[in-house]
């Protein structure tokens, strides 16, 4: 390596652990606080950093309390199925709008923009009497329901399919196939990149919603994690070092989940870089 | 349904004991605060409530009005377990409607002084005591606050009003809402001199600044020694009793009373046990609440520190539960108390007055011209109900 | 006479296969979002009673209310002002960061799950965290610094402390799309423009950017959007006692209040639909303005 790609490379580095321990502070702190006694959890003078004695009293008593097995296995299992209908349904979707003209596209897509802008919070209750006619609260489909398409979807999978080359469908159809055909063998696999990022948008979307999994499914052994959370805080004050113990421990999932869609991430530059 | 998991463990036992007794069984489910109250209008507008759950001055009169609750007066004549003469009335007549009851009062709170014993022996101050009027507790912040800032006498947040200063209100024979709920009391020259105990204070800077009080709360501020009193509901005592250094150097004491009427309020409010009423199960649901309010449930739940009970003279338990604080202060203010003040829309002209307070905290306005304000649009308010 | 035939027959099954592929998600769109939209506009013309009962409805009163109310215009402002600030910075930091771990670099993966760590951080705790950290008196940075700024309790600078908080959040998401869009751009393009002799920044300039400038515009709007939308934050970190909430306060928090917590549906869906008025004319113009710089093949 030359002298000089040596101090790009080093600076480079250095940047990127700067930025790196900037985004952890708060993590540090979570992590920090524990492990401390509620008195220094709350203390502001003198404000504690490090706790007196590394306590693990917060970790015990929030596993023993909370059923962590299945609050992951509840969760898992909403961003499961919810991954699988966004990719799904965008998927169609985001080929039909990208690539094919038709008539009626233009207004439905816009009606696909217009659910995006629309804040979420007047959904819930609509929804939820949705869920409560059909007999269906506390039940993992309940809490899909919202999710069952993706407006956010469609339009990230609309993006990816308009990038594609325009002479891919030209050479699938003199192969003799037809638009379905072309779309699930030829184009589909092409957006892998994007398709792995929807699913780790729709799990994360998933993972931190709370109005409406606290609404529709309450019943103790039906709970998600930010449920469990959000219960964890009292009317007044809470019990902070249990609570990051918890938050820390709902994390893993999710990071673990990231770690493997991250492999797929990486080798998605084999399927892409398209060879005209 | 309930949203208090602090209280969960406790009401658990009160239903395992309601099972053996009776075979009935029950199941809880928590919602926080936050989404209690939107996940049950959801429930009325599309018709699934709750068996039995909380309900909350702030929202009574709406799911009274609305026919959402089932009318339990009749239940209550012929109940032996729950007769209206053990509770105090005003709770009742928050869950009353048309001359009906809906609820079985479950509990109720005071307020009360909490004070820093080691920033008291520091300034050379004596603690308050029962004799205290709001004058004494002025002149004693003077003497706590220190001159560098880093500790003040005295907390209480604008928001903080039914454990701060409405009791100075009542106190000086001013209201909040008149008795009919058609007129506010905030202009009412009785509580515009009542609040002048917390104008002193702001103009002084005997307490911490506003933005500082809303950053830290005033529990934490107590927790921390950087406030040497602040006027705090029975409910924190969960809070106070977990934290090593108020157990250590804290304590609590009546509330003032005021000079000249010499009267001592504190505002108190209560949870009642409501059921629906499309509920599939009443007579079961009935049972149950029945239960709650029974001697030996409200017996229980005082004891486990977390409420003072509704039912007349349960409450020692409660004061027990932490020897290391003068709990009695709680159950002595229960001798003259005025129920938080409350209408069909409590929330809304609530929030404005708060709002208006703010602004005389942050000396935007004079006390007076903040509280004129709060009556305008109070009333205005009202006059929509 | 066959070619005709050809383009027609084109054109139907076009027709044909664009329907049945977005169908499944129009249906879901119009039941789920949809509706509850229209039942939202209807709510913006009543006075709303309790429980969706006795709705009587008033014309565009709530309308003239909602113009003329100046609460409701600080709150434009301040979602504004949080839009202007968080947008434009939590892209072109993650942009920069996404080129740079776009290379080969030594650690990229624990690099890249670090960035994408505040994404899955529970917002209970994110929560509490910063009221730490920004607290005037006795937080980690004013100790640090040894400042007394009054990060979320002063008027003026709240609602940009407010934006930091969103950027360091949102930088993760950001980054994920525009790592997706960098692996699309073909290598050689890059080899070949090596050979032409061209740096870092030119190659930066004219092959990645147009190259990803779809990405760049659905990061775009769907950001704004975002931005547009923010709630959780603002709830979470500040309370009523908080001198700088009316400067602070959003579109959607003001919404709340009205619908949710004084139950009052009617003026709250009139807030909901002057927003969505605001970002439909933004992203209008985005859509019309994506012609003039986005580039697809």
């Amino acid at each position: 390596m030359t002298r000089q790609k040596r101090i790009t490379s080093l600076i480079i580095h250095i940047v990127l652990i700067v930025a790196s321990l900037t985004m952890l502070v708060p993590f540090f702190w979570m992590f920090l606080t524990s492990f401390k006694t509620i008195t220094e959890s709350t203390q502001v003078d003198p404000f504690v950093i490090f706790p007196k004695t590394w306590s693990t009293d917060a970790y015990k008593k929030v596993l023993n309390t909370m059923n962590f097995l299945l609050l992951y296995k509840n969760t898992i299992l909403m961003i499961f199925f919810r991954i699988v209908c966004a990719v799904v349904t965008s998927s169609m979707a985001g080929y039909a709008f990208g690539r094919l003209k038709f008539k009626g596209s233009g207004i439905a897509f816009s009606l696909v923009l217009f659910q995006m802008m629309i804040p979420s919070q007047i959904f819930i209750i609509p929804q939820y009497q949705m869920i409560s006619k059909m007999g269906l609260p506390n039940t993992t489909f309940a809490l899909v329901f919202p999710g069952l398409v993706s407006a956010f979807g469609t339009f990230l999978m609309r993006q990816a399919y308009k990038i594609l080359p325009k002479d891919l469908e030209e050479a699938a159809r003199l192969d003799g196939l037809n638009i379905g055909k072309t779309f699930v063998l030829i184009m589909a696999p092409l957006t892998k990149s994007n398709t792995i990022a929807l699913s780790i948008f729709t799990a994360v979307f998933a993972y931190k919603e709370l109005m409406w999994p606290m609404i529709v499914n309450t019943d103790k052994n039906s709970l998600v994690l930010a449920s469990a959370l959000a219960k964890m805080q009292g009317q007044y004050t809470s019990h902070y070092p249990e609570l990051m113990a918890a938050s820390l421990i709902a994390c893993i999932p999710m990071i673990l989940l990231y770690l493997v869609f991250q492999k797929q991430f990486v080798e998605g530059i084999a399927t892409s870089g398209v060879k005209f | 349904m309930i949203w208090d998991s602090n209280q969960e463990p406790g009401i658990r036992k009160l239903i395992d004991d309601f099972t053996a007794k009776t075979g009935i069984r029950a199941e809880i489910q928590v919602v926080n605060w936050d989404n209690y109250w939107t996940l049950l209008s959801a429930g009325a507008e599309g018709g699934a409530l709750p068996d039995v759950f909380w309900m909350h001055s702030n929202e009574s009169q709406r799911y009274m009005s609305n026919n959402l609750l089932l009318d339990l007066t009749q239940r209550i004549k012929a109940s032996t377990e729950v007769d209206p003469e053990n509770y105090p009335a005003d709770i009742l007549g928050l869950y009353t409607y048309n001359g009906k009851y809906y609820a079985v009062p479950k509990d109720i709170d005071t307020i009360a002084l909490w004070y820093n014993k080691k920033l008291f022996d520091e300034a050379g101050v004596a603690y308050p005591t029962a004799d205290w009027t709001w004058d004494d507790a002025y002149e004693a912040a003077k003497k706590l606050t220190k001159a560098d800032g880093s500790v003040y006498g005295y907390a209480n947040v604008n928001t903080n009003n039914q454990a701060g200063w409405y009791n100075q209100i009542f106190d000086n024979g001013g209201y909040v809402i008149s008795d009919d709920k058609k007129k506010s009391g905030m202009d009412d020259p009785k509580t515009i001199e009542g609040m002048q105990f917390m104008a002193k204070l702001i103009n002084e800077n005997l307490m911490p600044s506003p933005q500082v009080m809303t950053e830290t709360g005033e529990d934490v501020l107590l927790e921390s020694g950087k406030v040497a009193m602040t006027t705090q509901g029975s409910w924190m005592l969960a809070a106070f009793r977990d934290n090593e250094y108020t157990m250590a150097n804290c304590d609590v004491a009546p509330l003032p009373k005021n000079a000249k009427t010499g009267r001592r309020v504190s505002i108190y409010n209560g949870l009642g046990w409501v059921v629906s009423a499309k509920t599939s199960r009443p007579d079961d649901a009935w049972k149950l609440v029945e239960y709650f309010g029974s001697k030996d449930a409200q017996l229980k739940q005082a004891q486990l520190g977390i409420t003072m009970s509704a039912y007349k003279g349960t409450s020692n338990a409660w004061k027990n539960s932490v020897p290391q604080f003068n709990l009695q202060a709680y159950l002595d203010m229960q001798n003259d108390m005025v129920i938080r003040p409350y209408s069909r829309n409590t929330v809304k002209w609530e929030n404005a007055i708060n709002d208006c307070m703010l602004k005389a905290w942050t000396k935007e306005l004079t006390m007076e011209e903040a509280c004129k304000e709060a009556a305008r649009q109070m009333n205005a308010i009202l006059a929509e109900e | 006479m066959k070619q005709q035939n050809l383009r027609h027959t084109t054109t139907r099954n076009a027709f044909f296969w664009g329907w049945v592929l977005i169908l499944p998600t129009m249906v879901g769109l119009v039941i789920l979002n949809i509706y509850p939209m229209i039942k939202t506009v209807y709510q913006s013309f009543c006075k709303t009673g309790d429980f969706g009962r006795g709705n009587i409805f008033i014309g565009t009163a709530n309308y003239a209310k909602v113009f003329s109310d100046p609460v409701v215009w600080q709150a434009t402002l301040n979602t504004f002002k949080y839009m202007i600030v968080e947008v434009p910075f939590s892209v072109i930091i993650a942009l920069f960061f996404a080129v740079l771990l776009n290379k080969n670099i030594m650690g990229k993966s624990i690099y890249r799950t670090i960035f994408f760590l505040p994404m899955v951080a529970a917002p209970a705790a994110i929560a509490m965290v910063w009221r730490w950290l920004f607290n005037s008196q006795f937080g980690l940075i004013n100790n640090v610094f040894h400042i007394s700024t009054h990060w979320i309790s002063d008027p003026s600078i709240a609602v940009y402390s407010i934006a930091l908080i969103g950027i360091w959040s949102d930088i993760g998401y950001n980054m994920i799309l525009f790592l997706a869009g960098l692996q699309e751009v073909p290598r050689e393009y890059y080899e070949a423009s090596s050979i032409d002799g061209t740096n870092g920044f030119q190659k930066f300039h004219y092959i990645t950017v147009p190259m990803i400038s779809p990405t760049i515009f659905f990061v775009l709007v769907t950001r704004i959007i975002a931005a547009m939308q923010v709630f959780d934050l603002i709830y979470m970190i500040m309370d009523r006692s908080n001198p700088a909430l009316s400067k602070t306060q959003s579109l959607v928090y003001l919404f709340y209040q009205y619908s949710f917590v004084q139950k009052n549906f009617g003026y709250g869906s009139t807030i909901v639909v002057l927003l969505l008025m605001f970002i439909m004319v933004i992203t209008v113009f985005q859509m019309f303005a994506q012609k003039k710089w986005v580039h697809y093949n």
